[in-house]
């Protein structure tokens, strides 16, 4: 039904279309109902609770131009601060659900412009921009399936929608979740990770604090898991899914990967510190042509481009003109006029006058 | 005439002068955020209930008895051309530039934005942004010098036709947004040795340009004409004038920021070797200010801050007022003359200009205004 609306709403578009500007679409309507947009995807913050002491929990309500997402997927999420929006990628951490209705949960960062924005500051009401979904977490729909989830601190948020696309599903095969986080106090979904655990004799639960005051655990190593999961010659027909800093993923990889079925991991860890005065070579992507590229980091990204042999618009060359504007997806890059650092994902990239300081996806 | 008022700097000066104008740069986009989101959103609010506003008055005014009629007619051509100037002026030009690319917000993307005038703001970034921004008042590369209709300068060659300039020159002011918007169309290659060439360029070129001007011609002069219904004429000619007040208006600020009688031009040669501190200090002298308060800045696009936006094109132009002290305090102490006057004043010497050289004249002086120290 979904699919013959959005085609009517696809022709009608295409009538007017034409005729429309989003802006002043969006300028109008917005009068109504700001999260009436002509093709912009913007999400209403519904609720905001605490999930634990440093994480919050935001319930948010999509408009109809997002397109949904699969348990374990995340998405940009936007908000103005000071004039300027900032995007984050965070984890879907609850089921798709029939209401449309979704959440993300945010753990503090210090000195994290957004994650301390979406903890202290941003209201019920307040909208919020996204992006469709991305993720290549993948977990089988149905089947009986021997299930290992390991996560460690905000790892948990993919796995937790996954666990609990898992038990909507009727709990099908069994599912072991190892958690590890510092302390109680920054476990996030405690309350009803147990009490799914208790409930459904299928899942299985083990909460592992390294840091806690009376009986403190170490990090992943092998023993621990045999302890856990029985002997490592009995483990080739797990599923494993590991979310966490990359260490713990690489760990977690090198015990496990060999041994199971099937070994999927993803890593939250900050971007590697960059050795910014070294010239080496990057990997630029070019989105919207299908092509990546290797350019040196050394000069400008529209030398640079010059170099392979594309004529990307330009002008000026001199910062100035904005002709050869694009933008940026993803990654970091230094403004060779300034040598300020810029690494906002969707920013307006001045091609002349920055140059990679890493790996970049352009909408070029 | 090309005497420049602007003392020859040295080396070492023209570069300290040019980090002091870096330094006001680099000081004011530090400081961007949430007070200049704000101003241009709310021009943005002003465009569209000023547009609102006038389109409504005409299409009630067309119902309404005659003196009511006259005074709506009035009134609504005025709003709907206040929408058009603050649209063109103060947001679709410095938005375009990407003034405000630092928001990150899609509706104030310089590369995507549209304007409510025939030009396509694509060709405005090209001419605009681009080749009169980077080569500002250079003879030859720069072809806002006259637009390739009128001659302003002694540098120019004089040809018979010049004498009827004072006539063209009336004619393209109120054609000013169809002289923008086939600047980059190059028609007057089309009669020239390049012909084949430029008419196969034009049909590319030609389509988009196309598409606007009937988009533009569409809106105003069929769909709310049509929307009124008896009252078409009343809705036509209000669009009309309100088209053509912000022609004139568009006209008489460009005009006044690089034509007045102290602007000086360069030609080529300067470009060889030229530095940013050099670029700044010709931005300086091929620019003139109008002196004026808020509401001058605003109907202006700030333009009235002609010379703070040839130094700083892609610095929210809400900024120029307080960067115009600073930048004037330095120009004194560097020697650099600082071009601003009333806008009568400054019009004045636009007119004088237009009609001195419809007339044969040579330029005074013959040297090269590079800094060569």
């Amino acid at each position: 039904m979904s699919t013959l609306a959005s085609e009517r709403g696809g022709l009608l578009r295409r009538l007017v279309g034409p005729l429309v500007d989003p802006a002043v679409f969006d300028f109008w309507l917005g009068l109504l109902n700001r999260s009436w947009t002509w093709d912009r995807p913007l999400a209403r913050v519904l609720e905001r609770r605490a999930e634990s002491a440093d994480a919050v929990t935001l319930v948010l309500k999509p408009n109809r131009h997002w397109r949904g997402f699969r348990a374990g997927q995340h998405l940009n999420i936007g908000a103005e601060i000071d004039g300027r929006r900032v995007t984050r990628s965070y984890s879907l951490s609850d089921q798709p659900r029939a209401d449309g209705r979704i959440a993300i949960t945010v753990k503090r960062v210090e000195g994290g412009k957004l994650s301390n924005y979406l903890c202290d500051q941003v209201r019920v009401g307040e909208l919020l921009s996204i992006d469709a979904a991305y993720g290549d977490l993948h977990w089988p729909a149905r089947g009986e399936v021997a299930g290992l989830f390991l996560a460690a601190g905000s790892g948990i948020t993919p796995l937790m929608s996954l666990t609990r696309a898992w038990a909507a599903a009727g709990a099908p095969g069994s599912l072991t979740l190892i958690y590890w986080a510092r302390s109680a106090e920054q476990l996030c979904y405690a309350q009803e990770l147990r009490a799914l655990a208790e409930a459904q004799p299928r899942f299985r639960l083990h909460l592992m604090l390294t840091q806690d005051a009376q009986a403190p655990v170490a990090r992943i190593h092998a023993d621990q898991l045999q302890a856990l999961l029985g002997p490592s010659e009995d483990w080739q027909g797990l599923q494993v899914l590991a979310c966490g800093p990359g260490g713990f993923v690489d760990t977690a990889r090198q015990m496990l990967a060999p041994r199971v079925q099937r070994f999927q991991a993803e890593a939250f860890s900050p971007a590697a510190p960059l050795a910014l005065d070294e010239v080496r070579p990057v990997t630029v992507e070019l989105r919207r042509s299908g092509r990546s590229l290797t350019l040196s980091s050394g000069e400008s990204l529209l030398s640079a481009l010059e170099a392979q042999g594309l004529r990307p618009p330009s002008g000026c060359r001199m910062g100035i003109c904005h002709s050869c504007v694009c933008t940026k997806h993803e990654g970091q890059v230094q403004n060779l006029q300034t040598g300020e650092r810029e690494a906002e994902p969707g920013s307006q990239l001045r091609l002349c006058v920055n140059r990679a300081c890493g790996d970049l996806s352009l909408d070029l | 005439m090309n005497k420049s008022l602007t003392r020859q700097l040295s080396h070492e000066e023209l570069e300290k002068f040019g980090a002091e104008i870096e330094a006001l740069r680099a000081k004011t986009v530090a400081d961007l955020g949430a007070r200049d989101a704000r101003y241009i959103r709310n021009i943005y609010k002003l465009v569209r209930w000023s547009e609102l506003a006038g389109r409504a008055l005409l299409m009630i005014g067309a119902f309404l008895p005659t003196p009511w009629l006259i005074g709506f007619w009035i009134l609504g051509t005025l709003s709907l051309a206040l929408s058009k100037i603050v649209d063109n002026m103060e947001l679709g030009h410095n938005v375009i530039h990407g003034q405000y690319d630092w928001m990150g917000d899609p509706h104030f993307k310089g590369k995507e934005f549209e304007w409510d005038i025939v030009a396509t703001s694509e060709n405005w970034r090209k001419t605009h942004n681009f080749r009169h921004h980077t080569y500002t008042n250079i003879h030859g590369l720069d072809d806002d010098i006259g637009y390739g209709v009128l001659r302003l300068f002694p540098e120019q060659r004089w040809t018979p036709a010049a004498l009827l300039q004072p006539l063209y020159a009336v004619i393209f002011a109120l054609m000013f947004q169809w002289g923008v918007a086939i600047q980059d169309l190059r028609l007057g290659q089309l009669f020239g040795p390049r012909r084949k060439a430029a008419r196969a360029e034009l049909r590319r070129a030609g389509v988009p340009v196309l598409k606007k001007v009937g988009r533009q011609l569409f809106k105003d002069y069929l769909l709310f004409p049509l929307l009124a219904g008896p009252g078409f004429l009343v809705v036509f000619t209000g669009n009309l004038l309100a088209n053509g007040l912000r022609n004139l208006w568009t006209y008489t600020i460009i005009f006044c920021g690089h034509f007045t009688t102290e602007v000086e031009t360069f030609p080529k040669g300067v470009l060889k070797n030229e530095t940013r501190a050099h670029w700044y200090w010709r931005q300086i002298r091929g620019s003139s200010n109008l002196s004026g308060g808020f509401v001058l800045n605003t109907l202006s696009g700030n333009l009235s801050h002609q010379i703070e936006h040839h130094l700083f094109p892609d610095v929210p132009a809400n900024r120029y007022v307080e960067m115009a002290p600073v930048v004037r305090e330095i120009c004194k102490r560097y020697g650099v003359h600082y071009n601003t006057g009333s806008l009568p004043a400054q019009f004045g010497q636009v007119i004088w200009r237009i009609l001195r050289h419809a007339l044969p004249s040579r330029p005074r002086a013959t040297r090269l205004a590079g800094a060569r120290g």
